[in-house]
């Protein structure tokens, strides 16, 4: 285990979705490069932990996966989003947006007293 | 999100079946993974080496991430109960001794449970087959100064409560009789119910076919209606769909047809009431209870049960204590007939179940201690095999398995047992259900609801859980906790759990002998009281005697010259049968529930009042009766042909009633007046004859009147034969003499006085029989935990007996060594048994008879079965352990 922050599962799956959703279909490994690349190495994960995740996903239907072949031709497993997965992302990005605005209000800039 | 996570957990459910290729796919994804970070590491400029490293570095680990992602694809929890499992069924394979022992103990621990439980249920839990029956409750008579609780109502009593009450929904009254049925066929003798037209809307009971009586039914002249029941539409009117307003004959009148009943229908009669009644809480006909309300009859007459629903929401005490304040008023309106007398309410289901309550109760706790003797025996063998298993736990913990881990397996190889223990009573009990119904007196009340149901099932599931608990626990925990330094090392015997261990062992052993002793106790003391019970001198010869009795209808019957003509010539035909010594006759035969007990006074002691007039049982006899009885004539004479109708009339009298009135004098020739129907003419005492037990085996004998059946004739009577043949070989020749007087007249309740007796122990001998059968088990479970103590111990000190041997012990000092070692275990046991006896028998007292709670014979018998059970279990492992060979005893750690 790293010194840095460690993620918590259900933040994972999300940050999973928004990159497949960004990126289109990716591999694991590449998942994870992707994720720790857009935290700017901010977030420190073992690359392990990816794949527990995915499974899950995997079960609950917002993801599939499929073998293909890497830009090296090389044999690996591609995972992709389904309709559910873009609709379940399309309501955390909604959740989250709502409650910044509504934390906004709290946080007030200090021109305006 | 919830159907996704729903979806999850299916996919993952099934992920179980397909573990193998999951985990193939993932090793090459993993290794595929591995490869492209190793090869953006190669491009970053480091060294193959480096390059690996740190991607496996950064991976986590890769047994890790196999094994996260492995649970994550399948459900862990099961996967591990799955295993355990398997191994647990391993483990009991190898070990096929511990096993079956393991596994028999448990089966009869668990199938006792169940079997005891469902008859339970069926006879005491179950509510009653009618609508919402804890509105039900049975209503009586009391009188606390003659200490009646439970008497029958008179009519008029019954009217004035049903009446003047507004605490109940509905009240009826109801009697039972014996009637012939006549017509076509042979002639029957039918148990019918007069009941009150409120009956059955009481009971919310809907007729099959036809209707209910209606309220004007109660009048006599309209009152000549009947319903059947369905068991006797079926079996003598064919299920005649048309027999509505048929007519049928019952006791030589017409009654109109006018309903059926449905079949499951039950009378509710609280059979407790009489345990040795010969009647059968079923009714094959119901008539309605006709009176003429300006002529209620003697209101001292009770010859009525009354039942009643409470209205929802009236709790029976607020019921009761305004059916105790009608009868107040009434003891003040009649006096001379209702002084002192009150009245009880009890609910129905209480009341039917009231006789069989404690014995059933007594069953129960020898059931819970057999269920504990066989946990205690258990959890004893697998505390033997945890020493066998030591270094395999601690070679597990070593490797990084979690105590709790250890914990959950060994209690899974723990509920396995018990689930095949379970599995093996449930058989048992269906077994063993089956023997009890086929042993079981026909005065157990609701025996056709007793089976197996799901609820039986439940139970059983619940207490092989429990079970499991019990006995699986304390070995589970001792086991996972070897210390694991000292098991490791070679030779690992580490003395002081050891030590620990087999100080629970005996503790265990202590206890289980005891739980028996407590048992086999309970077991002896009702073997004695069943005893105790075939000893009882009832007064009477019990062998080669045929009883039958026969019913005149008054119909056909009217006049008494009638009736007495018809018995003289039945008795007259029958003594001249072959092998017949002497013909009895009597109106209730004795130690059957028919007998009528009569105030009477004596001439020179007139009565203060009624309350206070002496009672005794009133029969009416032929001269012969007490020659066929067996019983002897103290004093005076028995009657003769000369005391016929005109003659005065003479009565003879039992010793007690003798003693009690005239002690120390000659009763003879004193008078006395009996308050029977008019007229009431003073009688002499001509005979004193002995006492006999009347009222029931266990009971005391009480006062008794007889009279010359032809001077006052009773159109039931049953007859007594006394033969030199066996008895039963003169049923059909007694009937055939019977019914050459009268083709349609039937005879019934024909018994030989054996059979009759046998069905008065009839309960006492079945909770003897299973109480019994609970203890051997108890004590044959005990015998086994001894020897399996003692099979331990010598095993464990085979290194001790080798150097005692060695050092010149003989084979009969080492066998003393082993045997007091177990003796002094069972005789702890034994005394804590014997103590905890002393206090708890107490409890059982309602069931004894003729034996003490606390006999010492008893006591001492038990105690010496026991210990003579544990000897010979401690003596072939100490036989074993004179086989010891020194040499490699000595080697051996």
């Amino acid at each position: 285990m790293s010194e840095k922050t460690d993620v918590w599962q259900g933040t994972l799956a999300l940050m999973v979705l928004k990159t497949l959703e960004a990126l289109g279909p990716l591999h694991g490994y590449g998942i994870a490069r992707r994720i720790e690349q857009t935290s700017e190495n901010k977030l420190a994960i073992n690359y392990g932990t990816i794949y527990p995740a995915l499974v899950k996903l995997e079960q609950e239907g917002y993801i599939v996966s499929e073998w293909g072949a890497s830009d090296n031709n090389r044999k690996a497993k591609y995972y992709k989003l389904t309709r559910a997965g873009r609709k379940r992302l399309a309501q955390e990005t909604q959740k989250w947006e709502t409650t910044t605005a509504i934390l906004a209000r709290f946080f007030v800039p200090p021109q305006e007293s | 999100m919830q159907m996704r996570q729903l979806r999850g957990w299916l996919v993952r459910l099934l992920g179980l079946f397909d573990r193998a290729r999951r985990e193939r796919e993932f090793a090459e994804e993993l290794e595929s993974h591995l490869a492209m970070h190793i090869e953006d590491n190669l491009r970053a400029g480091l060294s193959p080496e480096e390059a690996r490293r740190r991607a496996l570095v950064k991976l986590g680990g890769e047994t890790l991430t196999k094994e996260r992602t492995r649970e994550q694809g399948g459900l862990p929890m099961l996967e591990t109960l799955w295993q355990d499992l398997q191994f647990g069924l391993r483990m009991l394979w190898k070990n096929p001794g511990f096993s079956l022992i393991a596994v028999l103990a448990l089966a009869l621990g668990i199938g006792a449970n169940t079997a005891i439980f469902s008859v339970v249920n069926a006879i005491l839990l179950r509510p009653l087959p009618y609508a919402e029956p804890e509105q039900l409750v049975q209503i009586y008579e009391a009188n606390t100064q003659q200490n009646y609780t439970r008497f029958a109502f008179s009519l008029a009593n019954f009217v004035d409560h049903r009446d003047q009450q507004t605490g109940f929904e509905q009240v009826a009254a109801y009697l039972r009789r014996d009637v012939n049925l006549t017509g076509a066929g042979e002639p029957e003798r039918v148990q019918v119910a007069v009941v009150s037209a409120s009956f059955l809307p009481l009971l919310r009971v809907q007729p099959m076919l036809g209707r209910a009586f209606l309220a004007e039914e109660e009048t006599p002249g309209k009152h000549r209606v009947v319903m059947l029941s369905h068991g006797l539409w079926q079996r003598r009117f064919g299920a005649n769909p048309q027999i509505i307003n048929q007519p049928i004959t019952l006791g030589g009148n017409a009654f109109t047809v006018v309903g059926v009943l449905p079949p499951r229908f039950q009378f509710p009669d609280p059979f407790g009431a009489n345990p040795l009644s010969d009647a059968a809480p079923k009714a094959d006909a119901l008539t309605p209870l006709a009176y003429d309300p300006k002529d209620l009859g003697d209101r001292g007459s009770h010859f009525l049960r009354v039942i009643g629903r409470l209205k929802p929401g009236v709790p029976p005490a607020q019921a009761e204590a305004e059916l105790r304040a009608i009868a107040g008023r009434l003891e003040q309106q009649y006096p001379d007939r209702n002084k002192g007398w009150t009245v009880n309410v009890f609910g129905l289901q209480d009341e039917v179940t009231r006789a069989i309550r404690p014995a059933l109760l007594l069953l129960l706790e020898a059931v819970g201690f057999v269920l504990l003797i066989a946990c205690v025996n258990v959890s004893n063998l697998l505390l033997a095999r945890a020493a066998v298993r030591q270094k395999e736990m601690a070679i597990r913990q070593a490797l990084g398995a979690p105590r709790v881990r250890l914990l959950r397996q060994l209690l899974t190889e723990s509920l396995l047992l018990a689930l095949l223990g379970g599995m093996s009573g449930l058989a048992l009990a269906h077994w063993a259900m089956r023997a009890f119904l086929a042993f079981s007196p026909s005065s157990v009340p609701r025996t056709d609801e007793i089976r197996l149901d799901g609820l039986a099932l439940l139970f059983t599931f619940g207490i092989t859980t429990l079970a499991s608990a019990l006995f699986g626990l304390l070995p589970a925990l001792q086991t996972s906790k070897p210390d694991v330094q000292e098991t490791l090392k070679e030779g690992g015997r580490s003395a002081g759990a050891g030590a620990s261990r087999q100080r629970t062992r005996s503790l265990l052993v202590i206890a289980e002998v005891a739980l028996s002793l407590l048992l086999l106790v309970g077991a002896g003391l009702m073997i004695r009281t069943f005893i105790s019970y075939q000893r009882v001198n009832p007064g009477f010869r019990t062998d080669h005697l045929l009883t039958m009795k026969v019913a005149l209808p008054a119909a056909k019957y009217r006049e008494p010259q009638q009736l007495a003509a018809f018995f003289e010539q039945a008795i007259e035909r029958i003594k001249a049968l072959p092998g017949v010594q002497a013909v009895g006759a009597v109106s209730d035969l004795p130690l059957s529930a028919d007998g009528g007990v009569f105030a009477f006074t004596i001439e020179g002691r007139p009565s203060v009042s009624a309350q206070d007039d002496p009672t005794a049982v009133w029969r009416a006899i032929n001269p012969d009766f007490f020659r066929a009885m067996g019983m002897q004539l103290r004093r005076g004479r028995a009657f003769t042909a000369q005391d016929k109708p005109g003659a005065p009339e003479p009565v003879i009298v039992n010793e007690m009633l003798a003693n009690r009135f005239w002690p120390g004098e000659d009763p003879i020739g004193k008078r006395i007046q009996i308050y029977d129907l008019e007229p009431r003419p003073w009688r002499e005492i001509v005979g004193v004859v002995n006492d006999i037990k009347s009222a029931a085996l266990n009971a005391d004998p009480t006062p008794e009147i007889y009279a010359p059946f032809s001077q006052r004739p009773r159109s039931v009577m049953t007859l007594i034969v006394h033969t030199t043949l066996k008895p039963e070989q003169l049923t059909a020749a007694m009937r055939a003499a019977v019914q050459s007087l009268d083709k349609e007249q039937s005879v019934y309740r024909i018994r030989t006085m054996e059979q009759f007796f046998a069905d008065a122990v009839a309960a006492p001998r079945a909770t003897t029989f299973l109480l019994g059968a609970l203890a051997i088990t108890a004590l044959l479970l005990a015998a086994v935990g001894v020897y399996g103590v003692m099979a331990y111990a010598v095993t464990q000190r085979t290194h001790e007996i080798g150097i005692r041997m060695a050092l010149g012990a003989r084979a009969g000092d080492v066998q003393r060594m082993v045997i007091k070692q177990g003796m002094t275990l069972t005789l702890v046991g034994v005394a804590a048994g014997l103590l905890a006896s002393f206090g708890l028998t107490r409890l059982m007292k309602d069931l004894l008879f003729g034996v003490n709670a606390t006999d010492s014979l008893t006591f001492v018998a038990v105690a010496a079965l026991l210990l003579s059970a544990a000897m010979l279990a401690c003596w072939i492992p100490a036989r074993r352990a004179t086989k010891v060979d020194p040499m490699i005893a000595l080697r051996h750690e």
